[in-house]
């Protein structure tokens, strides 16, 4: 696997602010490739989920030949985080990227070779915050498994991205994995990210996203649209669920029009990085 | 490149704003004050274009990159500027100057770690997450401040040395002097930014900010030399830096005494090097012309010899 990272410039963006709008509206009625209700699709979405939770750490791994433990790795090591920080992983039910976390800021390893203050390290606080209740019961369960179960750091949170229930400038950092796609109102969404951010703090998406190199594009496009289905079909039971999946990823903005809508939500140096030629992007913008 | 090429273009005068720092774009001293130039783009390896202030309308978009590099290079979103700010945009570049300058504080405690950069940013109001966005974390803070150092440097040669009485070689010296004192706070500390330094990823940039400093120092000494012994001045002038600051690591002597008595020895040693230089290469070009006259006055007995055996026919 290739990362090759690829920053852009922002620079002066002559949208023309109705096809920026309408595309946006197209976002928030788009359902993959059916075009659905505004009020329906959040209810569309949720299904999906209830239905997929239990298996979806195991699709995940078939779905992406197990590289999504790297993006996730990836996606951590830029967040770098700190003992005594609080973090917010949205749309992160099953916990993947929150474990992450907590195992960056706890490791014995780094605790030895860095001098943390160990009261600080008490006072870390990773929110796992998801809409869905199936999801966060996975994760809670998972977190059982590790040992987690009563560990204060760790919280679940039931709620909505585009409405948190989270005090203005609370967060040190704040990340969705693969969680925003799926989001009614994308604007909504990073107008609260920026709102729950301390000035400092990090806004950190993985996301897929689009890829332009023109042979792989079209393998890229075979194995979505023929095999990733089938998988669903196979081992979940829910074809339907994951056809939603690869469709929606292809309605999802690309690169440059999500950074440049970081961008406008408020936040600074909105850079994004393409990992596996652009199947996924890591965007991240800071709060000032 | 550097300052003497500048000097040159500009004929002397306002040298400060023409300046072309190596690493940095280009420096709009109007807008950025000038104890931020030095902190600039720590977060790029290549060059990078600047953001403007808030109030601006709108960026650049057609700054190119200074350097070709495969690594990225930053962006900065602003939000709509068409609308007035209700707060006035700080800078990323701003805010990490800023980091980093509350982080130094920290550092003969801390060490150019991150742990001083999550202190300073602490200092300053922000939260620690913001060190994670800075490329190669320790390299920025220890970047940051050698071009702090260049830059008192140049402020205080501008603001008059006395270096008119002094001959070239007790010019030098004074203005290594300076530059070393400078580092004595973290002396402590030092061998750890050293190390940083010499790591694969920075050692790029921080040979370019030695090359700098090297430069600046030749140019106050009062050198315009522009032909081949520019590069020959300013590498044996970075070898005496360097030895200098590798020795004042272990000195312990009042006030650094011992190391500026080795930097005489090794200035002097320079100069008589360069002396010596001179003088081999004079006995060179006299054993050359010796040997050309032994090797004339043989080809012309061969020829003479030649002439008169075959009877005094020349050709």
């Amino acid at each position: 696997m290739a990362l090759r990272s690829v920053s852009r410039r922002l620079g002066s963006r002559i949208l023309n602010h109705r096809s920026f709008v309408a595309s946006l509206h197209s976002h928030a009625t788009s359902f993959g490739f059916q075009e659905v209700k505004e009020e329906d699709k959040s209810k569309l979405v949720g299904n999906v989920f209830t239905n997929v939770a239990s298996s979806y750490d195991i699709m995940n791994d078939v779905m992406s030949g197990g590289l999504h433990r790297l993006w996730k790795e990836r996606l951590v090591g830029k967040l770098s985080p700190f003992a005594g920080m609080k973090h917010l992983d949205v749309a992160g039910g099953t916990g993947d990227v929150a474990f992450r976390i907590y195992d960056a800021i706890y490791s014995v390893k780094r605790r030895a070779l860095q001098k943390v203050d160990e009261a600080s390290l008490e006072e870390t606080q990773i929110y796992v915050c998801d809409i869905n209740p199936n999801m966060l019961n996975v994760g809670k369960q998972r977190a059982a498994e590790r040992g987690l179960r009563d560990n204060k750091s760790l919280v679940w949170v039931e709620g909505n991205a585009e409405a948190l229930s989270f005090d203005n400038n609370s967060m040190d950092g704040y990340t969705i994995a693969f969680g925003i796609r799926n989001v009614t109102h994308i604007e909504k969404a990073l107008a609260e990210a920026y709102r729950v951010l301390k000035r400092g703090g990090r806004f950190l998406c993985l996301e897929l996203s689009h890829v332009d190199i023109p042979i792989f594009k079209n393998l890229y496009d075979l194995y979505s649209f023929q095999v990733i289905p089938h998988l669903g079909e196979l081992i979940a039971g829910d074809k339907e669920s994951y056809q939603y999946l690869v469709e929606s990823v292809r309605r999802f903005p690309p690169q440059e029009k999500f950074a440049s809508m970081i961008a406008d939500a408020g936040f600074e140096k909105v850079e994004y990085e393409n990992l596996v030629g652009g199947v996924v992007a890591i965007h991240s913008g800071i709060k000032l | 490149m550097y300052r003497t090429a500048a000097k040159r273009l500009l004929g002397g005068g306002g040298a400060f704003t023409a300046t072309r720092l190596l690493r940095f774009p280009k420096l709009r001293s109007t807008i950025i004050p000038s104890s931020y130039t030095s902190g600039l783009c720590t977060s790029s390896v290549g060059g990078n274009a600047e953001s403007p202030m808030g109030g601006n309308q709108s960026v650049n978009p057609n700054q190119s990159d200074h350097t070709a590099s495969s690594s990225s290079s930053t962006s900065t979103g602003e939000g709509p500027r068409r609308d007035e700010s209700r707060k006035p945009r700080a800078e990323f570049q701003e805010e990490q100057a800023r980091v980093l300058s509350a982080s130094l504080r920290h550092v003969p405690r801390l060490g150019w770690t991150e742990e001083a950069m999550m202190a300073g940013s602490r200092d300053v109001g922000v939260s620690p997450s913001i060190v994670g966005s800075f490329s190669r974390k320790e390299a920025a803070l220890v970047e940051f401040f050698m071009d702090e150092c260049l830059q008192l440097l140049m402020d205080k040669i501008d603001s008059g040395l006395d270096l008119q009485n002094l001959i070239p070689s007790a010019r030098i010296a004074k203005l290594i002097r300076i530059r070393l004192e400078m580092q004595v706070p973290y002396m402590s500390k030092w061998p750890q930014a050293l190390s940083i330094q010499a790591h694969p990823l920075n050692v790029a940039t921080s040979f370019k900010q030695r090359a700098m400093l090297v430069d600046e120092i030749w140019h106050a000494v009062g050198d315009g030399a522009s032909d081949l012994d520019w590069y020959v001045k300013r590498t044996i002038l970075g070898g005496v830096y360097s030895t200098t600051e590798i020795y004042m690591l272990t000195d312990d002597s009042l006030e650094h005494r011992d190391t500026w008595a080795f930097l005489d020895d090794r200035v002097k040693d320079a100069f008589d090097l360069k002396k010596s230089i001179q003088e081999a290469r004079y006995f060179a070009q006299d054993i050359g012309a010796g040997v050309g006259k032994s090797v004339q006055g043989l080809m012309n007995g061969v020829m003479q010899t030649m002439s008169r055996r075959s009877g005094g026919t020349t050709f």
